[in-house]
């Protein structure tokens, strides 16, 4: 056992905290394909990434509010699937959390990424359609 | 996929499913082991695969030795749920290859021993470190299929209560009561919309199968058998997570068997949650897409209907210890198709399929998946 500290490990997709929020990852320079993991090689054509941002819209794919325990975490909070939309190409699909007292996010509806969670998650809320 | 030729079920044995935290591991599989060997008439195997998720290293060995099984090869293999289907998936192989005669295939899980409610969320992957538990998962499609097809409540509680029904026929599962679908409906909500009476149980227990060449006159043959993991599973899939898998391993494993969905008499099927059998059902093509629903609702999948599904009670009925689930499956399509299910038995069954299907991984559709299709052999 060495004495990395596995916490610093962090699997989690990144977002940028500044004067906007973003979603940041890799995408490929060959066929586009996104990855909230900065990757070196595409795993859909195996041509080279480049690291990228993805913005903070995306599309709730699907969602739930979680109401049981789970180690380090206090229930309820609410999950989604979302879909980012950059502005250019499309957005990886992530794990995000929302505020869970106004229920699960509708699936289809748009969100934005408003930042992390206290736990580090990505956290994001509905927003208007604004076409 | 060539189809199999003369690898059969040659005996299957299972220990009581439920919460048995007194049971060490070695003496759960003990129970499991002998009775498949005394099913199959057999007092030793050539090699074995294990199938065990949360088992400490030397699990299998620690237990076999037990049983007297040693020096034979022993293949351990982590696949989540699916892990017991892929243990079974390659006693098949190496049967058909050639390389053993009579292989022994085992799960074995002691849930208890490392859980109060529900498994825990892996913190080294990118969802579990979010806490993405996996009733969770399963909730995510239940919302999705509720948004986009219209599938209601009382559908989902339908699946709860068509199980629970069956497995009053099965002295050996976790739960064997009735349960109505308000029952269903009010039952403490875990993952909305799903409720705690739509989500299996943790559970410890064994099961296992000798497969071996084909008999005259014993055992159950197995047509074909096949293994996937999952492909990307990511923005461009309009699926939810687990069904293109699920698809995939299916027609791989009715193609092989020269089968199709309709020639099926009965299915045990992964039913972790309610909404899990709504989608494997039209993944395996009993349905179209966003239909599923109706299956259960209009008795179709209810012993007594055209194809029935985990006449067992499944998964939310028998428990969910995983690497025992897949054997515990395989047993009881094996018990269905020689016709000695009881009071569950689906009439005249010759052809069974057994699908179990593991997750837990952020990114692909599914850990793994195995699709076998058994068939009652003429006496």
């Amino acid at each position: 056992m060495n004495n990395v500290d596995l916490h610093t490990l962090d699997p989690r997709p990144r977002v940028v905290l500044g004067s906007s929020v973003e979603l940041t990852g890799s995408r490929c320079t060959a066929c586009s394909y996104p990855s909230t993991d900065v990757l070196s090689r595409c795993p859909e054509c195996s041509q080279p990434m480049t690291p990228c941002t993805f913005g903070a819209r995306g599309r709730v794919f699907a969602s739930t509010v979680l109401r049981v325990p789970v180690p380090g975490r206090e229930p309820p909070y609410g999950l989604a699937y979302v879909d980012m939309i950059p502005d250019e190409g499309s957005g990886p699909r992530i794990l995000a959390h929302s505020d869970p007292t106004a229920g699960a996010l509708p699936p289809g509806s748009i969100v934005e990424l408003i930042g992390l969670t206290t736990e580090g998650d990505p956290l994001v809320r509905g927003c208007e359609v604004d076409g | 996929m060539p189809a199999w030729e003369g690898v059969s079920v040659l005996g299957v044995g299972t220990t009581m499913f439920g919460k048995q935290p007194e049971l060490t591991g070695p003496e759960l599989v003990r129970q499991a082991v002998f009775e498949a060997l005394d099913d199959a008439g057999v007092d030793s195997v050539d090699a074995v695969f294990a199938g065990t998720v949360f088992g400490a290293p030397g699990t299998i060995q620690r237990a076999l030795q037990t049983c007297g099984i040693v020096e034979v090869p022993i293949i351990t293999i982590e696949n989540a749920c699916a892990s017991g289907t892929s243990a079974f998936h390659e006693a098949c192989r190496a049967v058909d290859s050639g390389a053993f005669g009579n292989v022994l295939a085992l799960g074995v899980e002691t849930m208890t021993h490392h859980f109060g409610g529900a498994i825990h969320p892996e913190p080294t992957d990118r969802e579990g470190r979010q806490g993405l538990a996996m009733p969770s998962i399963y909730a995510m499609s239940a919302s999705r299929y509720q948004s986009v097809y219209g599938v209601t409540d009382e559908q989902l509680a339908m699946v709860s209560v068509k199980n629970h029904q069956h497995a009053v026929g099965n002295p050996r599962a976790q739960h064997q009561r009735v349960v109505t679908v308000d029952e269903v409906l009010e039952s403490r909500l875990v993952a909305d919309p799903l409720t705690i009476l739509q989500c299996c149980s943790i559970a410890d227990a064994a099961a296992a199968a000798v497969v071996g060449r084909t008999r005259d006159g014993l055992g159950v043959r197995v047509r074909s058998s096949a293994l996937r993991s999952g492909a990307l599973w990511d923005h461009r899939s309009p699926n939810v997570w687990g069904w293109d898998i699920v698809a995939s391993t299916a027609q791989d494993a009715f193609t092989s068997a020269g089968v199709s969905c309709s020639d099926i008499d009965l299915f045990e099927v992964h039913d972790a949650f309610t909404i899990g059998e709504i989608v494997t059902l039209e993944a395996l093509g009993l349905a179209p897409v966003g239909e599923g629903a109706l299956l259960a609702e209009s008795g179709h999948s209810a012993l007594g209907g055209p194809q029935p599904v985990n006449p067992s009670g499944g998964l939310l009925s028998r428990g969910h210890p995983l690497g025992a689930t897949g054997l515990a499956q395989v047993a009881e399509v094996v018990w269905q198709l020689r016709h000695d299910a009881g009071s569950r038995q689906v009439d005249g069954a010759v052809l069974g399929v057994v699908e179990t299907m593991g997750g837990g991984t952020a990114g692909v559709d599914g850990n793994g998946c195995v699709v076998a299709v058994l068939e009652r052999e003429d006496r």
